[in-house]
């Protein structure tokens, strides 16, 4: 029986379906891709479901998109608090500690998150408009996301926080003092993010170099390299001008939002 | 070579009609221009993933929402934008500074001090960072428009920079405070075409709409609406009162609406999305404008 691919998450589906199962993506439209190679993250549609685990996530809306997760028994999500909007009385709620405390809290971090489990019904929003991001994370995969970009991850995944390493990707990366790092086990996870405006995502081959706008950078893989490079303009006979932009070296994805935030970029 | 069978009703310019899409301008070709009752055509969202022509680059327009402008440069282009505008770059892009003159007065008025040059070959990406539409006006040769500060995203190098103060004010008194206020800016852009045709590219907020005045047509707009006109085109303020004028009241501290007036001949462009001027206050000075107690 034939089956068809997902362009974005790379799962099979069955013939009958629109939207992939795994990771909501429209089946039926083809990827769209600019002419340097760049994807757009497709636009899920408004009440697209997918599955993770034994459970379901449903996207609803386009302008400020709510996931909303039925979660099975023993499944859970984890996400930052403030990002629920609504959800079960019987939903149970419990606490991961991320550690690192007060230097989380120093980098504006939050150092607990909060997990909710199943059974039952959770809505996570991120109150902001923009677009939810699916990535489906295979075994042994890692992937970096910009500090509170994450909207949810599934309980297969590990947590963990990366420190920026270096004065300058610090004080001028405009990505802040930490990266989230998730890691799956055995068995595949799913991480919802939240970018703002549009997301576009490029798969850098090895050694392949990208110099992005920091506030733009939203997830790598593990894998890609990220180091904040000075860009030195001369505006004068004695004046210059410093301009930090975040060089990406493959191989692995990168994804950016046409929406950002400008840290120490200027 | 094909010859041109198809002017884009919105850039003016003939292509051989052959693409979905206007090669000057990305509108869709495909479709019924959308033009109100009262004459303003709705300028088509240029659709995800459209190319446009210029010089021997493209640039193609992805995203719906917060559209990106990526532009393929030939080794012999230049654009030049705003530096927090740049969303990504390949490293064979040179880039330079080109800076501005009138700093102090730039710095004023809250524009930016420089601008940054990009030259090919290689992928460059420009997000103007805001939800709405990217609009693109290809510039014929020696043609020239006005633009309103902050809406620029990018041009190509062929299309000439300068900037000149409004001339759109009032002043408010209110109490012992006088304060001015600028509804276009104290500043506009000036773009005009130099020795060729160029492409100039905007962000309008919501969606945007055109008109054509005829010689002598006026219209009232928000000043926060403008987005861009014609040289030709006038303008000047207007005030509405719509409650009169009362012997016991100054009409001065009733309440009031502040419009733009556009005089034709020449194209105008507007926005649905606008902040409205503050009107707290008498208006005790302004730029020439009219006046109407109802």
């Amino acid at each position: 029986m034939d089956r068809i691919e997902c362009q974005w998450c790379k799962a099979q589906n069955s013939p009958e379906r629109t939207s992939c199962s795994t990771c909501g993506a429209p089946l039926d439209k083809k990827n769209l891709v600019s002419d340097s190679g760049w994807t757009e993250a497709p636009r899920l549609r408004d009440m697209t479901e997918f599955r993770f685990s034994n459970s379901t996530c449903q996207i609803e809306g386009e302008i400020v998109p709510v996931a909303e997760l039925a979660l099975a028994q023993g499944d859970s999500v984890f996400f930052e608090h403030h990002v629920m909007l609504w959800k079960e009385p019987g939903v149970p709620l419990s606490a991961m500690n991320t550690g690192g405390g007060a230097r989380r809290m120093f980098g504006g971090m939050p150092h607990i998150l909060s997990i909710a489990h199943g059974p039952g019904r959770i809505a996570l929003s991120k109150d902001a408009t923009g677009e939810v991001v699916v990535l489906p994370i295979h075994p042994s995969h890692e992937i970096d996301v910009r500090e509170h970009a994450f909207l949810a991850g599934t309980h297969s995944l590990n947590y963990s926080f990366v420190r920026i390493k270096g004065l300058a990707n610090v004080l001028h990366g405009g990505s802040g003092m930490y990266m989230d790092r998730f890691v799956t086990g055995g068995e595949q996870g799913l991480l919802l993010l939240h970018g703002y405006g549009n997301v576009f995502q490029k798969t850098l081959q090895q050694g392949e170099k990208i110099l992005v706008e920091p506030g733009g950078f939203l997830y790598k893989d593990s894998s890609v390299q990220m180091n904040t490079v000075p860009q030195k303009f001369k505006t004068g006979m004695l004046g210059s001008h410093t301009m930090y932009l975040a060089e990406m070296t493959g191989p692995g994805r990168v994804g950016v939002q046409s929406m950002y935030v400008h840290h120490g970029s200027e | 070579m094909s010859m041109p069978t198809y002017t884009c009703p919105y850039c003016r310019i003939a292509s051989d009609g052959s693409g979905t899409t206007c090669p000057h301008c990305g509108a869709a070709t495909d479709i019924r221009a959308r033009v109100t009752k009262s004459g303003w055509a709705e300028q088509p969202p240029i659709r995800d993933m459209a190319r446009i022509r210029f010089n021997r680059s493209t640039c193609q327009i992805s995203g719906k929402y917060v559209p990106v402008a990526e532009m393929k440069l030939d080794p012999q282009d230049t654009v030049y934008f705003s530096h927090h505008v740049l969303l990504h770059a390949e490293p064979s892009v040179q880039l330079n500074m080109m800076r501005m003159a009138g700093g102090w007065n730039r710095m004023l008025a809250g524009m930016p001090l420089r601008m940054m040059t990009a030259s090919g070959p290689g992928h460059l990406a420009i997000s103007a960072d805001h939800p709405g539409e990217t609009l693109a006006v290809p510039l014929p040769a020696n043609h020239a428009i006005d633009v309103v500060e902050h809406r620029f995203l990018v041009a190509t190098s062929n299309v000439g920079y300068r900037w000149e103060n409004s001339g759109i004010w009032f002043a408010t008194q209110n109490g012992d405070d006088q304060e001015y206020h600028y509804p276009l800016g104290p500043t506009m852009d000036l773009f005009s075409a130099q020795g060729g045709p160029g492409l100039l590219l905007l962000h309008g907020p919501g969606n945007t709409f055109i008109r054509d005045l005829r010689q002598g047509e006026r219209i009232l707009v928000q000043p926060g609406g403008l987005i861009w006109k014609d040289r030709s085109v006038r303008m000047h303020l207007h005030f509405e009162y719509p409650r009169g004028k009362y012997w016991f009241s100054s009409a001065r501290w009733q309440a009031k609406s502040v419009w733009l007036v556009l005089q034709g001949p020449g194209r105008v462009a507007i926005q649905s999305v606008f902040e409205p001027p503050e009107t707290a206050g008498s208006i005790t000075n302004s730029s020439g404008a009219t006046t109407q107690y109802w």
